[in-house]
């Protein structure tokens, strides 16, 4: 193996523009993050129904939607989605949308999973006392479900993060879209792409320990009898 | 509108069968080849979290926390086209793209087995030594099969993954599923009908994966004599 | 079934009264035509085998549980089982009235249920705020004498998880109390507390029943019971076996009681 000279001045040139990508990146998972908080909800929400039809799709579509890679639904949303129905989005669009798709299956995992995780006994204790169902859910019952969901909801948002990466793929130009053309013409693949890996790390991992700050602020809410 | 031609048709679908189910299984293949790589490294790198040396310890940590920030994507090209350039070695695709997913997920795996071995009650081996098994012996029968009954869900979890992401190979010229429905779907001019069949299959996976890790799991609680207190 | 009126005005004036209760989970017929009278001021014992209803029958008292046959009678309103298939609108009126039954009960769980993301004044506040409809300030006096009641003035601001299990329990009972509620029921308050704390808790309870609070406990601290209740209940199977003032129990020929008796007394 021949010695390997690492070109820093290649970084040096283009970091600024790899950060500008870095935050095309982030715009679109953020949007993609806030229809997967609403989609998720929808779908939760479909799951805890008393109609056994409802509960039915919602679990069968949560299902689809996890199983399905996420490159698939991004070009099932940008090119076949489009065509089909001449809905034109443009690649940022389908980007987040694809990404919210995905994310919403998993969100409605985590908000159920917050649910289920208050003891029934809390809800059973607020109504006793005389209080209306709304009041024992807003008042009891969701507070303790909000410190259960947000650590898993970051997971999530990492998770989509970390694939918005594809979305250079259809064209929209984030970090990896100026990796992969600025690395074209400098022939330098493994510097840029050694620091645009870098870069992603030190985000997921801030973000991923920022949230475990976090649940263990949120600890005191800890649910017990 | 076009009109002359039916909305759905997928009768190139059809046509393009061996072509698309070749290409899945190109996708299972370097999934399950990815995985038992994967549960390799995995285990070793959790062993060397467990050391009592702390660069070793060290070491491992840095592994899992940058095989877990990284995103697939980067980390295929980076191998693919990075590593080529900067090591001088020509890897083909295939290779390639195994082991980028084999090391993604080992970096998952080594936290599963980690605490699946952190898991098992320390008093179960103080029992197993004090009735006079060996170390290994108490390994064996105490410790392993606990093990792994914790450790098959989120086993099942990481190769359904790796199936999914087998997908991102197609980046890199792979000719799996995703890669052949691409080319179909260009050649076809029938992106909607070859991406929705392309995520019917991954479904099927999905699901028989689950399925199958379903009753792995009821196996081997099965075989387990004693009744755990739930 | 009609909606119109859910509780209608009954005939005989009674305080609390079950009629012909029944309730079943699935097959399984947990609680078997109760009727069971409760005069005010009284205090109710029940007592029986694990499976016996105990439970359930107090729930059914303030609809936690609704019965699937029967009423509940109290202060004059009946209350039966009300579940319209397709009038949603209906339904949630009739939850709403049922809040009205649920303010005047007061209910402690034995695994006290205390919220955990509040204080336990907060704990207090919450239901005086929202049921009794105080303002902010009334509700916070009212909570804080409340908790000194039950001696946990000092404790005031503090969160559960910093209080121990008999402490836990008592922010149960004063929150319950501070609703100033005409019954107060009492779900294996003990069980789930540490043998030297279980004292603490029957001595509130005594202090509450001397106070002339009509009290239905489902318990197993049979020195209590004897000592405290105006009459004992043995349920068995779903159904009452007898009902009798301590005394009279103590002296039972029923052989089930008998037995009962004889296996926990020992």
């Amino acid at each position: 193996m021949n010695s390997y000279k690492f070109d820093w001045n290649v970084i040096d040139k283009y970091l600024p523009e790899l950060l500008r990508g870095l935050f095309i990146t982030l715009e679109v998972s953020a949007v993609g993050m806030v229809l997967a908080l609403v989609i998720g909800l929808l779908l939760a929400t479909g799951r805890l129904s008393s109609h056994r039809f409802t509960r039915a799709v919602s679990n069968g579509v949560v299902q689809l939607f996890r199983s399905i890679p996420l490159f698939v639904m991004l070009f099932w949303v940008y090119y076949g989605l489009s065509l089909k129905f001449h809905l034109m989005f443009t690649s940022f669009q389908a980007g987040a949308i694809a990404l919210g798709i995905t994310g919403g299956a998993y969100m409605a995992e985590v908000y159920r999973g917050g649910l289920t995780a208050v003891d029934a006994g809390q809800r059973e204790a607020a109504i006793a006392m005389g209080m209306t169902r709304a009041d024992a859910f807003l008042f009891v019952v969701l507070p303790q479900a909000l410190r259960i969901v947000i650590p898993p909801t970051v997971n999530v948002y990492v998770g989509l993060l970390k694939g918005a990466t594809i979305v250079s793929v259809i064209g929209v130009s984030d970090m990896i879209y100026v990796a992969q053309y600025v690395s074209l013409q400098t022939f330098t693949p493994f510097e840029l792409y050694s620091v645009a890996g870098l870069i992603f790390v030190c985000l997921t991992l801030s973000i991923s320990g920022f949230a475990w700050m976090l649940e263990r602020r949120l600890g005191k809410g800890r649910t017990y009898g | 509108m076009d009109s002359s031609q039916p909305f759905f048709d997928f009768s190139a679908v059809w046509a393009s069968m061996p072509i698309l189910l070749k290409g899945f299984g190109l996708a299972l293949f370097c999934a399950s080849v990815a995985i038992i790589l994967a549960v390799i490294l995995g285990l070793a790198v959790a062993l060397l979290r467990l050391s009592p040396i702390r660069a070793l310890r060290w070491f491992a940590f840095v592994y899992t926390q940058l095989f877990r920030g990284i995103p697939l994507y980067v980390l295929v090209i980076w191998v693919y086209f990075g590593l080529a350039i900067a090591a001088g070695v020509n890897l083909p695709a295939i290779p390639a793209g195994i082991i980028t997913l084999a090391l993604l997920n080992s970096g998952y795996l080594s936290e599963t087995f980690r605490s699946g071995i952190l898991a098992i009650d320390r008093g179960q081996i103080e029992a197993g030594i004090a009735l006079g098994l060996s170390r290994g012996e108490v390994m064996r029968h105490i410790v392993l099969p606990q093990a792994l009954r914790i450790i098959i869900p989120p086993l099942g979890n990481q190769y359904v993954d790796a199936i999914k992401d087998s997908a991102i190979l197609s980046i890199i010229g792979v000719p799996e599923l995703m890669r052949e429905s691409e080319q179909l779907a260009n050649l076809y001019y029938r992106p909607f009908e070859f991406y929705t069949f392309a995520g019917a299959l991954y479904l099927i996976a999905v699901l028989g994966v689950s399925k199958g890790m379903n009753t792995l799991e009821k196996k081997l609680s099965a075989h387990s004599a004693h009744t755990r207190a739930i | 079934m009609t909606f119109e009126s859910g509780h209608e005005e009954s005939s005989k004036p009674t305080f609390l009264e079950l009629r012909g209760v029944s309730k079943s989970f699935g097959e399984h017929k947990v609680l078997d035509q109760i009727n069971l009278t409760v005069a005010e001021g009284e205090v109710l014992v029940v007592i029986g085998p694990s499976g016996s209803g105990k439970s359930t029958l107090l729930r059914c008292i303030n609809f936690i549980a609704a019965p699937d046959e029967g009423e509940v009678i109290f202060e004059g309103h009946s209350w039966k089982v009300f579940k319209s298939k397709f009038n949603f609108v209906a339904n949630r009126k009739y939850e709403k009235k049922l809040t009205i039954l649920r303010s005047e009960i007061g209910m402690v769980f034995q695994n006290f249920n205390v919220f955990p993301h509040m204080t336990a004044a907060q704990n207090v506040v919450l239901g005086l705020t929202k049921v009794r409809k105080l303002g902010k300030a009334e509700a916070r006096l009212a909570a804080v004498a409340a908790l000194s009641q039950v001696g946990l003035s000092d404790k005031v601001d503090q969160y559960p998880e910093k209080l121990s299990g008999g402490q836990k329990q008592r922010v149960a009972i004063a929150r319950a109390l501070a609703l100033k509620p005409k019954v107060m029921l009492f779900d294996e308050a003990t069980s789930s507390l540490d043998p030297e704390l279980v004292n603490g808790i029957l001595e509130e309870m005594r202090r509450l029943a001397k106070a002339g609070m009509t009290m239905v406990v489902v318990t197993h601290e049979m020195n209590f019971a004897f000592q405290v209740a105006s009459r004992i209940v043995f349920m068995d199977q779903g159904r009452i076996v007898e009902i009798g003032t301590p005394d009279e129990i103590k002296r039972t020929t029923e052989p089930r009681t008998r037995s009962f008796l004889s296996a926990i007394l020992n």
